[in-house]
């Protein structure tokens, strides 16, 4: 019979404690918002009843789809290019992908602040720049992404074989080179979608409606709906993640990562 | 009138030159082979002709048309790679019909043609399958199938067989020779082992530093090298150390014992040393009857390598092996045991330089 290794378990046990106390804790704080009632949903009920609460989180869906897109234009081609061609700058692109985690959100905001706040480029009344932010913001969750799925694919020998076959640029990437990188697209993506939904800084300083600041808004003048909202928040990172899980499953092995099902 | 063409072609990496003065000739539905080491430069030079390079220099014309400069979409040549590249994503059937989506062919004719690509190589009934699930072997001839389905001008095939094991390798390069000439299709075949290259092709050309060597049918590869590094770069080849005894009647003296070659010494006069060269299997055991030139010898070691038996004799200062057919009646001698060898005048090369004289 095979052993159980009680220290595995009991390690396992402690993680599990580590990572759901805090929720559970918080989950019990929402529900205590009405005197002598318990569970009260009161927290919830004000938070969806809120019309300031579906605003936010459309503004920040809408800064979370805009930046997907343009990430995903500038960093899917640049990392496939890269791959292809120019493989020795690598490291160089990775250097500058991981600007968002060298360089705090704040100090990035004044920067791009003091540079677009006048001409030639007068962009800080526009939402372009808080998308520009949350773009550098989502390099390395995007970049890495993408780059592990490339890794796991020959884009040297695949882009090949499809040019001597007749296809031209839009053919390979549309048709030999994305539908392989499916997974790891998706995981670019939601992981930025996810970061975008919850940012507080760039919006907050560029006073641009979004989800973080009004998180921020409700945890300062309200008790027990910031812990409702914290959980909601969590609910949408949980659900992006388990989205990844289930477009990617039955992913086998490096080779097979972009297999068809 | 050369169907492939390349006149002297050159390819330069930064101040490398990995392929010099290259010119060559292939006749519609030939199959060269380019054979060398590691870094000689036949994969460059494949794929200047595919068009993935671009040569510093030269010319590369297909069926009379200068395609030196065109990209590899348009210069209809299939191409066959080591690591198999078909596209993951993709079933058997949609991996070699490819090509002729791509053209914008009907789907009617691609369902067709995707079926006639099956049954060629043995493949029928696989067309759903996705490439994963198919072994190395399989792979590479559904490889080879997209590469011919939309009917290239020039296949060519980038050491296919490399990641295969022996016996696959041995059977998939027999089907490749078949298909090839089924279809009359002209072929370059890059490859390192020169046992498939001899095998499979009309004509090898052995590369070397970015140059070729020589070019020439397998037969004549083999048994008439006009360098050194031919000679012993294709197939096992004795290096023994002489002196020139009579160059004009060919006598050689190698550890003391005379020996004599049917071939000229290109020169060298009497006292001077020299190299001379001699295949294992043209050396024999006296006892399986006597040739012109007979040498004692200590066994030093013996090889069993399945259909032939190499032996490892020294007769002095030289080392050398002698190759016998392997038969259950064969009496081979002891080791360290003394013996004689025998070979014929015209087995013995004098090699001066890096050129071979003779044959």
């Amino acid at each position: 019979m095979k052993k159980v290794n009680i220290w595995a378990w009991i390690i396992f046990a402690l993680g599990m404690i580590y990572f759901f106390l805090p929720l559970v804790a918080t989950l019990d704080f929402s529900l205590r918002a009405e005197k002598d009632v318990y569970p009260s949903f009161e927290a919830f009920r004000v938070v969806f009843g809120d019309p300031e609460f579906y605003s936010n989180f459309g503004s920040s869906l809408l800064w979370s789809l805009l930046t997907i897109v343009v990430s995903l234009l500038l960093i899917v081609p640049t990392t496939y290019w890269v791959h292809y061609r120019l493989p020795e700058w690598r490291p160089f692109v990775e250097f500058i992908t991981l600007t968002p985690f060298v360089v705090p959100a704040v100090v990035l905001t004044f920067g791009l602040i003091r540079l677009y706040c006048c001409d030639p480029l007068p962009l800080i009344s526009s939402p372009l720049l808080l998308v520009i932010g949350y773009v550098i913001l989502s390099f390395p969750y995007m970049f890495r992404a993408v780059d592990t799925g490339l890794r796991a694919i020959d884009v040297r020998t695949l882009t090949e074989a499809a040019q001597s076959l007749g296809a031209g640029w839009w053919t390979i990437l549309f048709q030999v080179i994305f539908p392989n990188l499916r997974v790891a697209l998706l995981s670019g993506v939601f992981l930025t979608f996810a970061i975008v939904m919850g940012e507080f800084t760039f919006a907050s300083l560029l006073n641009w409606p979004a989800f973080g600041p009004y998180m921020e808004y409700l945890g300062a003048t309200r008790a027990y709906e910031p812990a409702a909202l914290a959980l909601i928040s969590f609910a949408l990172s949980w659900g992006s993640v388990g989205i990844i899980q289930y477009l990617g499953r039955g992913v086998t092995g490096g080779e097979q990562l972009a297999g068809a099902r | 009138m050369a169907f492939l063409e390349l006149v002297n072609v050159s390819k330069a990496f930064d101040q490398v030159e990995a392929v010099q003065s290259f010119d060559l000739q292939v006749k519609r539905g030939e199959l060269v082979s380019f054979l060398g080491p590691s870094g000689c430069g036949k994969t460059t030079t494949l794929r200047m002709i595919a068009g993935f390079e671009l040569p510093t220099s030269g010319t590369i014309r297909i069926n009379g048309d200068d395609v030196t400069h065109k990209p590899p979409q348009k210069r209809n040549a299939g191409m066959v790679f080591q690591a198999y590249a078909l596209f993951p994503n993709m079933t058997v059937g949609d991996n070699i019909g490819f090509g002729l989506k791509v053209a914008k062919k009907p789907a009617a004719e691609i369902k067709k043609r995707v079926e006639e690509m099956l049954a060629l190589i043995h493949l029928q009934g696989m067309g759903n399958r996705y490439p994963y699930q198919l072994s190395g072997g399989q792979q590479q001839r559904i490889a080879l199938a997209r590469a011919l389905a939309f009917s290239p001008q020039v296949l060519l095939l980038d050491e296919p067989l490399s990641a295969l094991d022996a016996k696959i390798r041995v059977q998939l390069r027999q089907e490749i020779r078949s298909i090839q000439q089924k279809l009359g299709i002209t072929t370059i075949y890059v490859t390192h082992d020169q046992e498939e290259a001899l095998s499979l092709s009309d004509r090898v050309v052995v590369m070397n530093n970015g140059r070729i060597e020589q070019a020439g049918t397998p037969f004549e590869i083999y048994n008439f090298p006009t360098t050194q590094f031919v000679a012993q770069f294709v197939g096992t080849l004795n290096t023994l150390s002489a002196q020139v005894r009579d160059g004009a009647s060919g006598k050689l003296v190698v550890d003391r014992q005379e020996i004599q070659s049917a071939h000229s010494m290109g020169g060298a006069h009497s006292g001077e040393s020299v190299s001379i060269s001699i295949r294992p299997e043209r050396i024999s055991l006296l006892s399986e009857g006597q040739k012109a030139n007979v040498m004692e010898c200590t066994v030093e070691n013996i090889t069993f390598l399945g259909s032939i038996v190499r032996i490892q004799v020294r007769t002095g200062e030289n080392a050398f092996y002698a190759d016998t057919f392997n038969n259950p009646f064969l009496e081979l001698p002891k080791l360290a045991e003394k013996t004689k060898i025998t070979f014929s005048k015209e087995a013995v090369l004098v090699l001066r330089h890096s050129v071979v004289s003779g044959g």
